[in-house]
């Protein structure tokens, strides 16, 4: 397991082809470091000393040349370093993650995602940069080190002896200290940790600080921890500092001794002048790999501290195991038998008491009770996911802690009542459980799983209830323009027949595009435009700033009346947006975005008392912005006047003509026969816009097109696009009830033996909920083993047991008839005095 | 269903709105900035003859005020039994401003309705904004729930002995 290994593993395990490339580097480094000294005794003793200038140029040349070598072997040493560092950084980070992944779900329970974040992201860097340098480093210094010295040695013994004098005090006392460090570091690391806690504490809590303005509280607890981190940093860096300082004092007492000395024996003539300058040159070399050292030796021990703190804190074994041991995974048919079976969480509390039961392949079982009865957990234990304290549970008589993660997984499907939906798209989401098996397979020679085929994707969408909702995402892409034409042909012909069938009835409803008339939902810069920009200077964030269309403007008088409207809109808008927080959904309804309102509050103040042609030409861009974006049927706070709206549509026609004559191809103008590629497929076939967002006349519109997309065949193309929709963060572009149908979807999908479904309707209106009861009882019927925890009594009659759970243990179970018959604690929860308890 | 009026010069739909939030018994006297800041957020819909506006066990996040037309009020059990109608200057769902649940009702428009909806989530980012108005309109919303009872009890509960087991919410 990877937390019971030391740091030396990792060096162990390394690349050791470029450790041993960095070691002889590092050899022939060491060569041309000392030879410059060699050379500097020369320069001054044989080159100046005997006025020899060939010999200057040669020993100066030999000189550079060992410098530059030198320098350049420093850099391949620290590449080297830097990739044996990092790779094993990443290769730390993987198999921690790795084995995170596989801790048993308590752990999580008690963890915080902020402390697993920071372990994984900063705790794990020292320990990686470490590796990079545990060779190389100590020793290239080492020798370094004892290279100098031996030149030195050489050069005079006594003096050498004399200069290194003062090492054994540094190496006595400078242990000592970094003990002290160590402590510190120790206490930072796990600070640092409750920091990091307390941060994805508040985080994932943000909804109930702000509902509870608790800012204060949050901010004073953070504020104390922080201030313990801030004690607790000074400490630790003081001691480093303190190591530091200490060893730049002893280091330079060392020429001291040598000028003494030294100059002693060389006013003496004991000691020539050039062996002097060498010496001292080489006493001043011999800091640099001694600093170096020392900083490994700090480097080393905060790594040490470091990486023991983070892998004791992930030091759990996985309860199951994850992999069958030479052998395929069970194939089971779905019968369950629990005996025994207790669950305690410690402390004497007992979740689950003495639970018995036995299901065939394909019976279904209710379980049902108050909340806090055991229900759920007793779920969680026949899922493996969460270890039962004592007795049994057995699935095709094999005991469900033998079984491995992936004989569960082959085999069971779980739909939790918040399941997680993953960053990415439906169709990954929907797949996500059969993907998952199928590269667990990946590397064995079973036979190879598909992936599931669009068809029975769209089959399982169909019978959750999401295909509508699949079908509105797809209507909302856009199509690049620079592929499908045939399905871009298929639109435009849909087009043509909605207007036909479905013009007059939803007139209402939609705002058609027609040259003549104004559309309210749509922004000035449309109305004016009418068409779909191909140049990059008439888009529609660049339009308020193309000279050529300012002119136009000019020319058509428009350019003063638009500003007069930018101006209004700003003061408007600024007016009540100034006291909202920056957040895009409270935005929709305005032409100021989320991002620019500080812009707009600060040039408000500019515009009162001046005309708006007064304004700098930047305010007056602005402004211009604003009014080219202003849709008067969203943006109600400001009214169309109708001699601005005539000056439009005059204008409209005046540019479609001076663009057709000047700059043919700078725009696709709307035509009823063209498809728009800036507009999504519902408003190509719409051929205009939506008059609201209400969700009953969206629907209204969607029932008339799936008719027309039914009808020319094209009803599953779009699905396909709408199932690349992307569900956000945890899936937080889709509705609850949305969320839980794609889990239930993925299940299906999936197909195993045995499902288990904790409250998997909760969040579901009562249609849908009753869809889903009917597909329980059809497609499962008789095939597929159902545990289902349920929260609401009136979908249990079509369940072939039910049991009744009080406080850990099941009171009574059977048939729904039987138990009403019984007229025990079923009737008791139906028609009795504790109907509606639950 | 679409949005009423298309913006004509000289009417403001946003003006026309304000007038509308600043009476609405739950809002009357609060500042205006807060009112400001509601009335952005409300936008008008139009309901034709059958529209369902909300229906019964479905989470509704949303608060109405009729502008024009009729409402009616039933169960999904006996749909045909209408048990309130509401008209011009009513306001319905103001709790669900205050918390999501699965509405009791349905509400269905009987002659064509324009409506003024105020979404919650919208709702509650303005009380963030300013937490003051929070309580004004919590007591307009308490002191409403109270006198309907009120008016339940003297006009039915006295006379009737059944009913009485019925009354109480305000208890809670």
């Amino acid at each position: 397991m990877i937390t019971k290994r030391s740091l030396y593993y990792w060096v162990k395990t390394s690349d050791l082809k470029l450790q041993s490339l960095l070691l002889f580097i590092i050899a022939i480094s060491i060569a041309t470091r000392v030879f410059p000294l060699e050379m500097q005794k020369r320069i001054v003793n044989l080159a100046i000393g005997l006025g020899k200038v060939d010999l200057l140029f040669l020993y100066c040349g030999l000189y550079l040349a060992a410098v530059v070598v030198t320098g350049g072997l420093k850099f391949a040493i620290n590449i080297l370093q830097t990739k044996l560092g990092q790779e094993t950084l990443a290769r730390i980070r993987k198999e921690l993650y790795d084995h995170i992944l596989t801790l048993p779900l308590g752990f999580f329970r008690k963890a915080s995602a902020g402390m697993i974040v920071s372990s994984l992201v900063t705790e794990v860097v020292a320990a990686g940069e470490l590796v990079g340098q545990a060779v190389a480093v100590p020793l290239n210094n080492v020798l370094t080190l004892v290279a100098f010295a031996a030149y030195m040695f050489y050069l005079n013994p006594i003096l050498a002896a004399l200069s290194f004098v003062i090492y054994p005090f540094i190496l006595f006392s400078i242990p000592a200290m970094q003990r002290r460090a160590n402590e510190a570091n120790k206490a930072r690391v796990d600070a640092t940790r409750l920091i990091s806690g307390k941060i994805g504490e508040t985080i994932s809590g943000i909804h109930e600080v702000h509902s509870n303005a608790g800012y204060r509280i949050e901010n004073r607890r953070f504020g104390e921890m922080v201030d313990q981190l801030l004690k607790i940093r000074i400490t630790w860096n003081i001691y480093r500092n303190a190591i530091k300082v200490m060893n730049n004092l002893f280091q330079n007492m060392g020429p001291f001794v040598l000028f003494i000395v030294g100059g002693y024996l060389a006013i003496h003539g004991r000691f020539d002048l050039g062996a002097l300058v060498a010496f001292l040159s080489a006493y001043e070399k011999l800091y640099d790999p001694w600093k170096e050292l020392l900083e490994f030796y700090q480097i080393y021990q905060d790594a040490k501290v470091s990486y023991k703190r983070l892998m004791e804190y992930f030091d759990i074994a996985p309860e199951f195991a994850l992999e069958p041991h030479e052998r395929p995974p069970h194939l089971m048919t779905g019968s369950i038998q629990v005996k025994d079976l207790y669950f305690s969480p410690g402390g004497g509390i007992h979740l689950l008491k003495q639970i018995n039961l036995d299901l065939k392949p394909g019976e279904h079982l209710a379980l049902v009770g108050a909340s806090g009865s055991g229900k759920s957990t007793l779920a969680l234990c026949i899922a493996q996911l969460q270890k039962y304290t004592s007795g049994s549970v057995k699935v095709d008589g094999k005991e469900v802690s033998d079984l491995t993660k992936r004989d569960i997984a082959e085999n069971m499907g779980m739909v939790a009542q918040s399941p997680y939906i993953f960053d990415g798209t439906i169709k990954e989401n929907l797949r996500y459980s059969c993907e998952a098996l199928i590269e667990g397979e990946s590397g064995t020679s079973e036979s190879k799983r598909e992936l599931p085929t669009l068809d029975e994707m769209i089959q399982v969408i169909q019978q959750v209830g999401l295909f509508v909702d699949v079908l509105r995402f797809g209507l909302s892409t856009m199509l690049p323009s620079d592929r499908d034409d045939e399905l871009a042909a298929k639109i435009v012909r849909i087009r043509r027949r909605f207007q036909d069938e479905f013009g007059e009835s939803l007139a209402e409803s939609v705002e058609f595009l027609d040259e003549e008339n104004y559309l309210y939902h749509a922004s000035v810069a449309t109305n004016l435009c009418y068409g779909t920009p191909n140049q990059e200077d008439f888009k529609k964030e660049r339009l308020h700033d193309s000279a050529y269309f300012l002119d136009f403007l000019e020319s058509v008088q428009l350019r003063a009346l638009l500003l007069e409207l930018g101006r209004e809109l700003a003061i408007q808008f600024v007016d009540v947006l100034e006291h909202l927080p920056p957040e895009e959904i409270l935005f929709e309804q305005s032409p100021i975005a989320a991002n620019e309102i500080d812009e707009y509050r600060d040039l408000v103040p500019m515009l009162e008392g001046h005309a708006a042609h007064q304004l700098s030409e930047e305010a007056q861009s602005k402004l211009l912005r604003l009014a080219l974006r202003f849709s008067p049927g969203i943006h109600t706070m400001v009214a169309l006047s109708d001699d601005l709206e005539k000056r439009i549509l005059a204008a409209r026609m005046l540019f479609i003509q001076k663009i057709q004559q000047e700059l043919p191809g700078a725009f696709s103008f709307y035509l009823s026969s063209d498809y728009i590629h800036s507009q999504t497929i519902l408003s190509n076939i719409l051929y205009g816009k939506p008059r609201t967002d209400h969700p009953n006349a969206l629907e209204r519109i969607n029932q008339s097109i799936i008719h027309l997309l039914i009808e020319e065949d094209l009803l599953e193309r779009i699905v396909e696009l709408g199932m690349e929709f992307k569900v956000g963060t945890r899936g937080d572009r889709l509705s609850g009830g949305q969320r839980q149908k794609l889990a239930i979807a993925r299940t299906l999908l999936k197909d195993p033996p045995i499902v288990i479904l904790d409250e998997a309707t909760a969040a579901l209106d009562n249609a849908s909920q009753k869809r889903i009861q009917n597909l329980v009882e059809t497609q499962w019927r008789a095939r597929t083993t159902v545990i289902a925890v349920v929260h609401r009594l009136d979908i249990i009659r079509g369940y072939d047991k039910i049991a009744v759970m009080k406080a850990g243990k099941i009171l009574e179970m059977g048939s729904y008839d039987d138990l009403i018959a019984r007229k025990g604690m079923l009737y008791e929860l139906i028609h009795g005095t504790k109907a509606g308890l639950l | 269903m679409s949005s009423s009026t298309e913006p004509k010069q000289g009417s403001c739909e946003y003006k026309d709105n304000l007038e509308i939030v600043m009476h609405i018994p739950i809002f009357v006297g609060l500042p205006l900035e807060p009112l400001k800041v509601l009335t952005y957020f409300c936008k008008r819909a139009t309901f034709f003859p059958g529209d369902i506006l909300v229906h019964e066990q479905e989470m509704d996040p949303n608060a109405y005020f009729i502008i024009s037309g009729t409402v009616a009020l039933t169960l999904d059990s006996s749909p045909e039994n209408i048990i309130l109608e509401f008209g011009e200057m009513d306001f319905l769902g103001a709790l669900s401003l205050f918390c999501t649940r699965k509405r009791l009702f349905t509400l269905k428009a009987k002659t064509k309705a324009t409506c003024l909806i105020l979404p919650r989530d919208k709702f509650q980012k303005t009380l963030e904004q300013f937490p003051e108005i929070g309580r004004q309109i919590f007591e307009a919303l308490a002191k409403s729930i109270c006198r309907w009872e009120a008016r339940l009890i003297t006009e039915h509960a006295l006379g009737c002995p059944e009913c009485r087991a019925a009354i109480g919410p305000t208890v809670v």
